[in-house]
């Protein structure tokens, strides 16, 4: 399939660009088109010569062009130092360009686990990150004692009770050099 | 019969007026004319009341004028209304319905009004022999993809949809300025969409891993950016390399400019020789015309070759 271009090829000189062009998957489209992220600059007759130079892709005569607006934010900066709740700001547009393209193309499957990427220890970590700042925060008082805590200072009542063991302040670790402040 | 109920008339006039409908097989007017009369459209339809047509115009000229003239009911209109009467064209500028009948079995359907099929419109089609959609994906049939195809280009050596985070800690390190720089432009410029495309490739599977990460997010975003930065430090190098190369082309062209050694317009292809030693003219060239003229001091600096770097190139 190593024919020719369908079109006219271009005349600008582009020896080092410097920009990004990402494959966008859209699984509601079908398998005959493409869709790119571009440059705000990009023209289609661009992406054209882009994609045949780059990629040898002969794409079909339609090209379809859409710059997507977002929305306002909070914040002077999108990654501010630190949060400006009074001051807003928009992020840039992105465009994305859909080809025709000649040969169909369909994307990979998606991966059937996510062991690699340590998805579900992430999703625990943060579950646990999340309920430890829960019980920091402001209304830590209010919070009821859990269920795992409760339950040893009933076993260690029980014991001091029963004689098993004897009262020391500091629950016996001060005692022992190993207390608040004491290293071991 | 009728709905409605009228006070019975006085006196009871049947006028009779000979309308020139009558040639064309319309039956006569006939008009109940009293001192009371409803209007016309509230008077209900009797067996001896035939319905007439007649036009609009020649209708009211009619009722006004036996209405307006009651007292003179049994008098036909005057002399200079006759003419009215005998109009036959309508007054409205309206085609008829008579005038739309131009065999045409598509007329008044639409796509975008949902009309729908004529009742007596014939398709090429029949709707049963229409091919059903395939509406559950998983029904459909594969369709093979060349493996050659250039969207290739934007995924890993793999074509897996993204990088594990080992595949993608398994690079290299950036190409070093002290090896760039003895490489030509060939070399350099291939390098170049090398990094280009890894970026692609990087970005193109950043976006897809965050789209499956979800909320909570994967590994993976620090292994991508690692291997960006080597990408865009090679870049990096490479400019410089090219930039340091520039600078050493000018400042040379500069300085053999100045040389009176150095001829930058001689012509090597043609016998020329660029470099002339002092000693070395002076033995050869000493009183020649031609020499002289090739060693001109006056000349002055020439501008850089435009052939090699065309002003639309964009660096």
């Amino acid at each position: 399939m190593a024919t020719g271009p369908l079109f006219r090829v271009g005349q600008k000189e582009l020896y080092l660009p410097n920009f990004e062009i990402i494959f966008k998957r859209t699984p509601s489209q079908p398998p005959t088109s493409a869709t790119f992220l571009v440059p705000l600059w990009f023209s289609k007759l661009d992406l054209r010569d882009y994609l045949y130079h780059a990629y040898s892709l002969t794409i079909g005569a339609s090209i379809r062009s859409y710059v997507q607006q977002s929305r306002i934010r909070q914040g002077q900066t999108p990654d501010p130092v630190r949060p400006q709740y009074k001051r807003w700001h928009r992020p840039r547009a992105t465009k994305r360009m859909t080809v025709e393209l000649d040969r169909p193309f369909v994307w990979p499957a998606e991966p059937e686990s996510y062991t690699p990427w340590n998805k579900e220890e992430t999703k625990m970590a943060n579950e646990d990150q999340m309920e430890y700042q829960r019980r920091q925060g402001g209304d830590k008082d209010a919070l009821a004692v859990p269920d795992e805590r409760r339950v040893k200072m009933r076993e260690q009542a029980r014991a001091l009770l029963e004689g098993k063991q004897t009262w020391r302040p500091g629950g016996g670790r001060m005692a022992e050099g190993v207390g608040m402040y004491g290293r071991r | 019969m009728s709905d409605f109920q009228y006070p019975a008339p006085e006196r009871t006039d049947v006028v009779h007026v000979e309308h020139p409908c009558t040639a064309t097989g319309v039956p006569a007017l006939h008009l109940e004319v009293s001192n009371w009369l409803p209007p016309l459209s509230l008077r209900p339809h009797s067996s001896a009341m035939p319905p007439c047509k007649m036009h609009c115009t020649s209708a009211s000229l009619l009722r006004s004028t036996i209405l307006s003239s009651s007292i003179y009911a049994s008098t036909l209109p005057p002399a200079f209304l006759l003419p009215a009467f005998a109009q036959t064209a309508p007054f409205s500028s309206t085609p008829t319905h008579q005038a739309r009948k131009d065999h045409n079995r598509n007329r008044g359907v639409s796509a975008l009004r949902h009309t729908g099929i004529g009742k007596h419109q014939r398709l090429s089609v029949r709707v049963s022999a229409l091919p059903q959609p395939v509406l559950d994906p998983a029904r459909r049939s594969a369709v093979q993809v060349d493996p050659d195809h250039g969207l290739w280009g934007f995924f890993s050596k793999e074509r897996t949809l993204i990088s594990t985070p080992e595949e993608m800690n398994g690079y290299g390190r950036s190409w070093t300025i002290q090896e760039l720089r003895g490489k030509d432009w060939d070399d350099l410029h291939k390098l170049w969409w090398t990094c280009v495309k890894e970026q692609n490739r990087i970005a193109t599977g950043e976006l897809e891993r965050k789209r499956l990460a979800g909320e909570d997010g994967m590994y993976g975003d620090y292994e991508a950016s690692e291997r960006s930065k080597e990408v865009k430090q090679t870049m990096s190098a490479t400019r410089f390399v090219l930039t340091e190369r520039w600078y050493a082309y000018e400042n040379a062209r500069v300085e053999g400019m100045e040389d009176e050694e150095v001829d930058l317009y001689a012509d090597p292809e043609r016998g020329e020789r660029a470099y002339l030693p002092k000693d070395e003219t002076e033995d050869t060239f000493l009183g020649s015309a031609e020499g002289n003229e090739r060693v001109d001091r006056t000349r002055r600096i020439p501008p850089p070759d435009e052939s090699r770097r065309p002003s639309e190139a964009r660096v």
